[in-house]
């Protein structure tokens, strides 16, 4: 190439670039905001459409399903307005289930938070080898539930369980712990057992208290118990509060009887005892054994709207006793 | 106002196209989804069976999609993906089920493919060669048992008769049953109350357990056994205060209540008798001819191992029930139906059907393949001799075609602990099974037409 081609090359890019020029600047310019923004939906489209894909819209087939006598199976279904919602108001099964499983709950959220908070207290303090206590606390929190239900099955089966064998060491008869009326306490138990969640988000909450405050405290003179009552339970109570909310929703919707059943097939689970038959079992049994995918689509949208009920009235209620740090209401 | 290009997207219009990508991948979803039996060029069709994966071992597909030149894809059985791929218009082509209880209620809802034209033209499946027991698989539009082939049984037992453990009844000195005169129900409970152990409120031998393969054809049979019938002749509904029903109702619950035996207020953590019969903690088992294929393999088990007729009660008919009848149907929006059919006969009446009849798993339901059932031993010869036996008194309980077998069973496993705890007479319920159940049934009529 000689150096008028060269030239004439670079020339010619010059003019190319001189013509780009009064595009580059045509083009809107893209303020930070706007790219802000263009990046923010970017990042969560994908959760928005699996959102929409994955809870929405079976939601929605859920709701239609709830209007018809769909079977699962049968051609013939048909529409029948609000008539599941109104069956589902006088079929007394319904309403048992319901009432166990507001028992569990009202059992089981609070003895969880109390017990997962007084583990996280003891290993809060400064012990020896505390981080194989935590370790082994938190451990039960990551065995899968279908393992943790064979477990406690075969702990507590009646005829060749650890449990019923240590009663008979002590000299007491064995104990139907896996039937009624027993097999409630069983259920509690796996619940209580696999605190350890709990103990860890109460664990990063105790750590988030100013020592400050508890130096000040104990120069006042007061005791552990005013400490752990008037500094610390209100420093925590947002956390205790996010536990009660997701605790009460997990606990209403606990397959854990399910996995703690001798059979869990479709009709075995059906077979659970009366104690521990609670509504989500109520909603797989209408669905899976019975066949009835319209009935059982109400019983699932009525507990979404209680659930949405349960989740306000615990907000409602505890606006007088949650104290937050930063002021909730300073950004509006 | 006209949206600048590059300009981010406003939120509502944002939520709107992902809720239009949501739909569009929704669709595209669907269509990929269960894409079964698709040609495959040049190397046969795709045939997809739902079936157990102990129905069919891995080489005997293989040797299969080489003999047949049909590729076959296994899907296992679970009635949540089975309905999936009902509702989504793609369905197995062939799909395990219980003859006894699902044959009439899939054909009523017409979902179920007729196969006689196809049994029409079979060498393999000759009509005159299919076992009686394969009418389970047959369902005119109200009574099953006449009418159009839907499916056939793969193998089947009577499954109202029992295996005991001879060792354990010499332990404790009760006497052998007859090998050709059935025992009253009555007096196998009290044989099961003699021979079950028990220590610190543990039980450590179970003196017998009958349940057997579902509560509802359970009770079903047991009424036939009294004379009666559970259901009215329209199958519409279930009657548990006809004295016959009463009778077997009240036999079952007082089964529950002794203890002899696992139920739901004792249940075995094993779920089913056989590995509780292997361990030699069980002294009566309430299976039939079928669980000699899981005692064939262990043979000192089988040494102690014995047949016995199914027991008949006090002035009722001397019947023997088969209470399964599992084998496989054709859904009517099957792809590839002729390729289906030809796995059918091969499942049926080729490799698959000798080695299930050689293996003790059940009596074959092709008359021709009797000659391979297992007696070589002599503890099988004495297992055929009863079973040939028992044959004479073959019969088949229908059930209806308006509730699935486990909707049933669901209402009994919910208001029968009570009665199994003596909390409730038998009497009330009776009554309240029969509530609750005709309830149901009366629904699914509604819904059936």
């Amino acid at each position: 190439m000689t150096v008028g081609q060269i030239s004439s090359a670079q020339g010619g890019t010059d003019t190319a670039k001189a013509a780009d020029r009064p595009a580059a600047a045509n083009r809107p310019r893209i303020s930070m905001n706007a790219r802000r923004q263009r990046a923010f939906y970017m990042f969560t489209s994908p959760w928005i459409i699996g959102f929409l894909l994955l809870t929405i819209a079976p939601m929605a087939y859920a709701l239609w399903l709830s209007f018809t006598t769909f079977d699962g199976i049968s051609p013939h279904w048909r529409y029948v307005g609000l008539d599941n919602y109104r069956e589902l108001l006088s079929d007394s099964v319904t309403w048992d289930a319901l009432g166990r499983t507001g028992l569990f709950a009202i059992t089981s959220v609070p003895l969880s938070i109390i017990g997962g908070l007084g583990l996280a207290v003891l290993v809060n303090r400064p012990l020896k080898a505390r981080g194989l206590f935590r370790t082994l606390l938190y451990l039960p929190a990551v065995v899968p539930p279908v393992g943790a239900g064979i477990a406690f099955k075969q702990l507590f089966d009646t005829n060749s369980g650890a449990t019923n064998g240590a009663l008979n060491i002590f000299g007491f008869d064995a104990l139907g712990w896996l039937a009624d009326p027993y097999a409630r306490y069983v259920l509690l138990m796996v619940v209580l057992w696999g605190a350890g969640n709990i103990m860890i988000i109460s664990l990063a909450g105790l750590q988030d208290v100013p020592r400050e405050l508890h130096e000040a405290a104990r120069i006042d003179g007061a005791s552990a118990w005013r400490t752990f009552r008037s500094i610390t339970v209100p420093l925590l109570s947002p956390v205790l509060l996010f536990q009660t909310v997701t605790g009460v929703i997990a606990s209403v919707q606990t397959i854990m009887p399910l996995l703690l059943s001798a059979d869990a097939t479709t009709a075995g689970v059906t077979a659970i005892p009366q104690s521990n038959y609670q509504y989500m079992m109520h909603v797989f049994a209408q669905y899976f054994a019975v066949g009835r995918y319209g009935y059982a689509s109400a019983l699932l949208w009525v507990l979404f709207v209680l659930i949405l009920v349960a989740t306000g009235l615990i907000f409602r209620f505890s606006s007088g006793v949650v104290f937050y740090n930063v002021d909730p209401e300073a950004k509006k | 106002m006209p949206s600048h290009a590059g300009a981010p997207p406003s939120r509502r219009r944002f939520l709107a196209l992902s809720a239009g990508g949501a739909v569009a991948g929704a669709a595209a979803l669907s269509g990929c989804a269960m894409q079964v039996s698709s040609g495959v060029s040049g190397s046969g069709e795709t045939v997809t069976l739902m079936i157990n994966p102990d129905d069919l071992t891995p080489e005997l597909i293989k040797q299969a999609q080489k003999d047949l030149g049909v590729k076959i894809r296994t899907v296992k059985y679970d009635i949540t993906k089975l309905i999936a791929m009902l509702t989504n218009g793609n369905p197995p082509d062939l799909v395990r089920g219980i003859g006894a209880v699902d044959a009439a209620y899939f054909a009523a809802r017409d979902v179920a493919e007729e196969l006689d034209p196809y049994f029409a033209r079979s060498s393999i499946l000759r009509l005159d060669d299919l076992d009686p027991v394969n009418d389970l698989w047959r369902y005119d539009g109200r009574t099953q048992g006449k009418g159009p082939r839907y499916g056939m049984a793969k193998d089947f037992s009577q499954d109202s008769m029992y295996w005991y453990n001879t060792a354990l009844f010499d332990k404790t000195g009760v006497d052998y049953p007859s090998e050709t005169e059935p025992v009253t129900y009555e007096e196998w409970l009290d044989n099961a109350e003699r021979l079950v152990q028990r220590k610190n409120g543990q039980t450590t031998v179970f003196g017998g357990s009958y349940n057997g393969l579902g509560k509802a054809i359970l009770l079903t049979s047991l009424t036939a056994a009294a004379g009666g019938n559970l259901f009215t002749d329209d199958f519409s509904q279930v009657d548990f205060s006809s004295p016959e029903a009463r009778k077997a109702l009240g036999w079952y619950i007082d089964y529950c209540r002794v203890r002899v035996g696992p139920s739901i207020i004792d249940p075995d953590p094993n779920t089913w008798d056989g590995p509780t019969y292997q361990a030699n903690r069980m002294a009566m088992s309430n299976c039939g001819y079928w669980l000699g294929g899981l005692i064939n393999t262990a043979p000192k088990l089988a040494e102690v191992s014995r047949l016995a007729p199914a027991p008949v009660f006090e002035g009722g008919p001397r019947i023997s029930t088969c209470q399964g009848g599992t084998g496989l149907w054709m859904p009517r929006k099957a792809r590839n139906k002729d390729a289906a059919w030809r796995v059918f006969e091969w499942f049926f009446g080729e490799a698959p059907a000798k080695a299930r009849a050689s293996g003790g798993w059940g009596i074959p339901t092709l008359k021709s393949l009797r000659s391979l059932m297992p007696a070589q031993e002599e503890h099988q010869k004495q297992v055929l001799k009863v079973q040939e036996a028992e044959l004479k008194h073959f019969s088949v309980a229908s059930f209806t075609p308006y509730a699935k077998w486990e909707g049933l069973e669901s209402i009994f496993n919910q208001i029968a602990p009570a009665a199994m705890r003596g909390d409730m007479s038998v009497d009330t319920l009776a009554r309240r099974l029969n509530s609750a159940m005709n309830e149901q049934l009366k629904r699914g009529k509604e819904q059936v037409g």
